[in-house]
């Protein structure tokens, strides 16, 4: 049975999911494409200065901030907003399994995709920037980027509560929720100024995966 | 679960909106202030103050007013250029005679603030050539930190270069240094007018300093008092040659180093906390201007060219918190979170809490309002006994996050 569910959800986000970790994988190769590009242009020593000395952000590039937070949007509704139409997950209400585990196991199939596609992308990311910078400056690029993903993961978890929320008026409210509390992750700031901000983002993350029980539970219980 | 998926939700609408709201008010309502600036002047030896943003801009401490023209004339070594565009500088100056060009030699300029002391800093630093004979100073190819050793990394094969790390570490060893570095301390750019290396604090929180010549390293310890210790080094590059630096103790004193003897001198100046203030100093033929800028306040303290203290003069102006803008948002929020903090370049959950406690006035109001809208839902108060405390707790932000997310199911 839970299987077949995972089966389920992956029919329904395969594609998505590709295309994100293509454009991930195309993104990352682009920015150190830029890089290997400027290291041909001037010299490497001014490059590392302009990293350490003048908050040149390598990593922005490509608006690679933005990837995690896309990708986690169209995973999300890819795989709920199906799941809207006719009420079609009141089919999955109705097997012979405990409700909000079929809603977990929804959930964490989702967010263990978008999980396998970060560490992809990061893996990518640390390898390449390895050959370039030293450890410092991969350090600090990762503390810098490790909140756009972070981000990525409360994007997919609220957009899964706002699609799966049976009523349009709390639909915008969630909505307007959502935009009040992604920023906190896409501030603009200095290489590693997140340091200090990230454990407690990445609680707020864990903590928010729960949040498709809510709607899950207004929905079976047919609010309108 | 569901019931703790609901907090977990209201708790974060409460987070985002304790961001967003007090932001949006801010941004509406917040009058900007500028700060006076607030000078000692060596012809009247008194203070003398220009005010942006009053009618009578230009006063001397009692609140005399004064044209431009006779402020100008009270701050010789700070309008120059216009004095002697006008013919009005002087030829002497309290009986000493002033030649231009000598004293321009003496005027500095420093500016720290606390963003600046409460900032990432980069982990890795070029070591320019101090003596290369050439006229302007160079961008090395390689980088250095000081971790378990001091190494030197080669920005184009991103490798180690072992002999040049090797001789600094081993004269670093010797000197006494103990690894690593907890404060590396420069002016890391090729547009200074000569290099001097690095001040660096050790684990052991000794002082040494550290630079290049002809190609070889130079490694001086600099003694220091038992105890000693600096909240930040701030190397200066001033015209005057006179300082390798200035230092901010953790005792909140300010003391300069002077090259070649490596002394250091005390300004008999106190408060000087970089940490919470933003610091000004201004020097010149005669004295220096050492300015804290806090919140609500701005001082001004003289020392002449001993260090010694020669006046003072402080102001003090409403903050926001003070102001009637402040005080109905203090009314309104609880506490205001923000991601950034002026004093601060790293983004944090920066929590500040109303000062007042009116917000707890609108609390109750609330919670009033909440027990009419159970009542009209037809619900039991006491399944939404915790909301209710929610909005007594956090106010305006609780009241909108528990009604977002109803509570309608879970009874």
């Amino acid at each position: 049975m839970w299987k077949s569910i995972i089966y389920k959800e992956w029919l329904k986000i395969r594609w998505f999911a590709i295309i994100y970790a293509a454009l991930g994988i195309l993104v990352v190769g682009n920015i150190f494409l830029k890089v290997q590009h400027d290291f041909e242009f001037s010299q490497e020593a001014y490059y590392w200065y302009s990293i350490l000395f003048n908050q040149y952000r390598f990593y922005e590039y490509s608006l690679f901030k933005f990837v995690p937070l896309i990708g986690a949007l169209a995973i999300a509704l890819a795989q709920y907003f199906p799941e809207t139409v006719n009420k079609r997950i009141k089919l999955t209400f109705h097997l012979p399994i405990n409700e909000n585990k079929a809603l977990m196991v929804m959930m964490l199939f989702g967010a263990f995709c978008l999980f396998a596609i970060a560490a992809v992308q990061l893996l990518l990311f640390t390898g390449l920037s390895l050959v370039y910078f030293p450890a410092e400056i991969v350090q600090s690029a990762l503390i810098s980027i490790a909140p756009w993903f972070l981000c990525g993961f409360v994007v997919y978890f609220l957009t899964a509560l706002i699609v799966l929320e049976p009523v349009w008026k709390y639909r915008f409210l969630y909505l307007l929720v959502t935009a009040t509390f992604v920023p906190l992750y896409l501030q603009t700031a200095a290489a590693r100024a997140y340091s200090p901000a990230l454990p407690l983002l990445s609680v707020f993350t864990v903590l928010l995966s729960v949040a498709l029980w809510f709607s899950g539970y207004r929905f079976r219980k047919g609010e309108m | 679960m569901v019931k703790i998926s609901r907090y977990i939700l209201v708790f974060t609408a409460i987070v985002g909106l304790s961001v967003v709201l007090p932001q949006f008010y801010r941004m509406a309502l917040e009058k900007p202030g500028r700060n006076p600036l607030i000078q000692y002047s060596c012809i009247d030896h008194d203070f003398i103050i220009f005010r942006p943003d009053a009618d009578d801009k230009w006063t001397n401490r009692e609140g005399t007013k004064l044209t431009r023209e006779a402020y100008e004339k009270k701050l010789p070594f700070m309008y120059t250029r216009q004095l002697v565009m006008d013919r009005t500088m002087p030829d002497s100056i309290n009986g000493e005679k002033i030649n231009i060009q000598h004293a321009g030699i003496f005027r500095s300029n420093f500016r720290i603030t606390p963003d600046e002391i409460h900032a990432p800093k980069p982990k890795l630093y070029p070591l320019f050539e101090s003596q290369s004979g050439r006229a302007n100073l160079e961008m090395p190819n390689d980088f250095f930190r000081i971790t378990w050793r001091m190494e030197f990394i080669d920005a184009q094969t991103n490798r180690i270069l072992e002999d040049k790390s090797r001789m600094f570490s081993a004269v670093l060893y010797n000197r006494g240094f103990q690894f690593p570095a907890t404060s590396i301390n420069g002016i890391p750019t090729t547009r200074k007018s000569y290099d001097e290396g690095y001040l660096v604090i050790d684990s052991a929180n000794q002082l040494f300093h550290i630079k290049m010549v002809k190609g070889e390293p130079f490694v001086r310890q600099v003694e220091l008092p038992t105890g000693m210790k600096f909240k930040t080094i701030q190397c200066v590059d001033f015209s005057d040659k006179l300082y390798y630096a200035y230092l901010f103790t953790e005792n909140n004193e300010l003391y300069v180093l002077t090259p070649y003897d490596y002394m250091l001198e005390k300004f008999e100046v106190d408060d000087i906390n970089p940490d919470a203030y933003e610091i000004r100093i201004y020097g010149d033929y005669f004295n220096f201007n050492v300015i804290t800028i806090g919140n609500g306040f701005i001082r001004t303290q003289v020392v002449d060219r001993d260090h010694n203290k020669v006046d003072e003069y402080a102001e003090t102006r409403p903050t926001y918190d003070m102001r009637p803008e402040g005080k109905i948002g203090q009314f309104l929020f609880p506490a205001e979170l923000k991601m950034t903090d002026d004093n601060s370049s790293y983004v944090n959950f920066f929590l500040k809490m109303s000062k007042l406690y009116w917000w707890l006035i609108l609390s109750l109001v609330l919670i009033i309002a909440q027990y009419f809208i159970i009542r009209q839902r037809k619900k039991n108060i006491r399944t939404e006994i915790i909301d209710l405390m929610l909005i007594g707790l956090t106010g305006i932000f609780g009241f909108i996050a528990v009604n977002i997310f109803p509570n309608k199911f879970i009874d």
